[in-house]
């Protein structure tokens, strides 16, 4: 995860599942990136190297639909406006584009780590 | 007197020297060890030849028909090369090397013209581990965007700068173009003048990987390993790779036609002149042109000498330029080249010469005693190739996707003997006569046209 987050924790058991899933839709809601278009994904932050390859490794067109979302966020926060509702970001668009390829990047990471910190054992 | 086992005892020690005997006089025969012959089998469709001499390690190719004149669109080969040992559905590029590395093992792939070729060495133990490895990598390699982007485009862009300082190289691509324009002709990597970038990307090369990689395609080649134990992991492994091709992609199979003709580049890293003949290809064996290789020669035998090879007498009249001939076999066409590189004026100096000695050899100058030092020669090239280097391998493998059988040494050392002057003379004048294929890189201003030095093109 590029965030800390309970949701793995939460999914696993469904009866806590069925406690949050409101709860966490309507955290989404409040929390008011979807009323400017925006998807969770694009808030990770980016300055750092992991975020900045996987942005590179992002297909083109998913790449330019993540730079128009972010203008036309950018555009209604100086005008201190919300889209029209039409527009908001629907709970099932909002899914996570960017995630997989940082996890993809950061288990790479740790395999190399972890290859680099073995040690030999001789089974005879 | 004897009791009965000690005499079928005898009766099977008989046997067996009979045997050793046999053996041992087809190889006398042939005059190449029995040890240089590949065994040859096919294990649940996949065309397997093993070699085994007691070496401590062992190594193991998969040749592929996906040369450069296999490639439907130019490029394809090159990247698909670059993408052999990259990430595959069970585990990483890294990990892969790194494991490798823990065996001892090198990993290595290259092609030529015709083959496409993965190769791991390793020591004799491992076999299992690589036999697993290239199953994986011919049949489960991702070709994902990022590696494409970030490694394969990358390193094939690197290359291209590096070859296009290389006039040799250069020089021998053009002449391969206009002796056979389409297929052999298609450059041995794309050039950078080459518009790669419209046709290469990795659905390309994926495509191309499920058309290049399958089991009626490929040939497992192994040095220093039984045919049996190669045969039994092939089958545990072998079994995700397609039996036919799997994609829509065609191989490109045209057959080769020679054409001829003549091809001048400008460049100002250095000259290169190839001057080449329709040859002998691994179909059609044809011993007077290998004896005639051997006898224009070139490369020098002893340090510090430059031979006494017609060639060498050639570039010696002409300091500072090296000619040497070779014969370039294919499955279906050959191309007996001669090289010269070196400087400008020297170059000019050393092709006239070199046609000169081509035309004396025509006219029947050529002594007994040279003719006899060039069948010895041809000989030991031949000989000396299949016993060791990498070409052992490609040249089994690829005499098993072409015929159906690997290049036998043995065979083709019975026939350098039966070639005569008369023969000798004969060929080099069908050579002459016919169409040749000149190709000049470097100082056009300098570098002599096909007319000049007496040859039609």
């Amino acid at each position: 995860m590029s965030y800390p987050s309970l949701a793995p924790f939460v999914m696993k058991r469904p009866w806590l599942q069925k406690i949050f899933k409101p709860l966490s839709n309507w955290y989404a809601n409040t929390a008011g990136y979807r009323q400017l278009g925006l998807r969770a994904d694009d808030l990770i932050i980016e300055e750092n190297e992991e975020t900045i390859l996987a942005l590179q490794r992002l297909p083109p067109q998913a790449s330019y639909d993540r730079v128009y979302r972010l203008r036309r966020a950018i555009q209604c926060s100086l005008r201190h406006k919300l889209l029209p509702k039409e527009e908001w970001t629907k709970p099932e668009e909002d899914v996570p584009y960017l995630t997989p390829l940082i996890e993809k990047i950061r288990a790479q990471e740790k395999e190399k780590a972890d290859l680099d910190a073995m040690t030999i054992v001789k089974n005879h | 007197m004897f009791s009965r086992t000690a005499l079928s005892r005898g009766a099977q020690l008989r046997q067996g020297c009979s045997l050793v005997a046999q053996r041992r006089g087809y190889a006398a025969g042939s005059s190449a060890p029995a040890s240089f012959t590949y065994e040859t089998s096919e294990q649940s469709s996949v065309k397997i030849a093993a070699r085994n001499f007691d070496s401590p390690t062992t190594k193991l190719a998969i040749v592929a028909k996906g040369g450069s004149r296999y490639q439907p669109v130019p490029g394809l080969t090159a990247g698909l090369e670059e993408f052999a040992f990259k990430n595959t559905e069970k585990r990483t590029a890294l990990r892969i090397i790194r494991e490798s590395e823990l065996l001892g093992g090198q990993l290595v792939s290259y092609h030529t013209r015709e083959a496409l070729v993965l190769e791991a060495s390793f020591l004799r133990e491992h076999l299992p581990y690589f036999t697993e490895l290239l199953a994986e990598v011919i049949s489960q390699t991702r070709y994902s965007s990022h590696e494409f982007h970030e490694e394969v485009d990358r390193v094939i862009q690197l290359k291209q700068v590096r070859l296009a300082r290389d006039v040799s190289a250069l020089a021998l691509d053009s002449a391969h173009s206009v002796a056979f324009h389409t297929g052999l002709g298609a450059p041995l990597y794309p050039t950078p003048s080459a518009l790669t970038k419209s046709y290469l990307n990795e659905f390309a090369i994926a495509d191309y990987a499920g058309a290049v990689y399958a089991k009626s395609n490929i040939a497992l080649v192994g040095d220093g390993t039984t045919s049996n134990a190669l045969g039994k992991w092939t089958e545990q492994f072998f079994k995700a790779v397609p039996a036919s091709s799997s994609s829509s992609t065609a191989l490109n199979l045209k057959a080769t036609t020679y054409y001829g003709g003549e091809q001048r580049t400008a460049h100002t890293g250095g000259n290169s002149l190839v001057i080449a003949f329709p040859g002998s290809s691994f179909g059609t064996f044809k011993p007077e042109i290998a004896v005639l290789a051997a006898l224009l020669g070139g490369q020098p035998n002893v340090k510090w000498s430059a031979g006494f090879t017609l060639l060498s007498k050639a570039a010696a009249a002409a300091p500072g330029a090296t000619a040497t001939a070779t014969n370039l076999a294919y499955s279906d066409a050959g191309l007996l080249t001669i090289q010269v590189n070196g400087a400008a004026a020297s170059v000019r100096k050393a092709a006239e010469e070199s046609v000169k000695a081509l035309k004396s050899i025509s006219e029947g100058t050529v002594s007994k005693e040279d003719l006899t030092k060039a069948i010895a020669k041809a000989k030991f090239d031949a000989l000396e190739a299949s016993q060791s280097g990498i070409s052992t391998l490609l040249s089994a493998g690829s005499g098993i996707i072409h015929t159906g059988k690997p290049f036998q040494i043995a065979e083709t050392v019975k026939l350098l003997d039966g070639v005569t002057a008369d023969k000798l003379k004969t060929a080099a004048k069908g050579l002459t006569d016919g169409k040749a294929t000149v190709a000049a890189v470097g100082d056009l201003h300098v570098l002599p046209y096909a007319e000049e030095l007496g040859l039609k093109v």
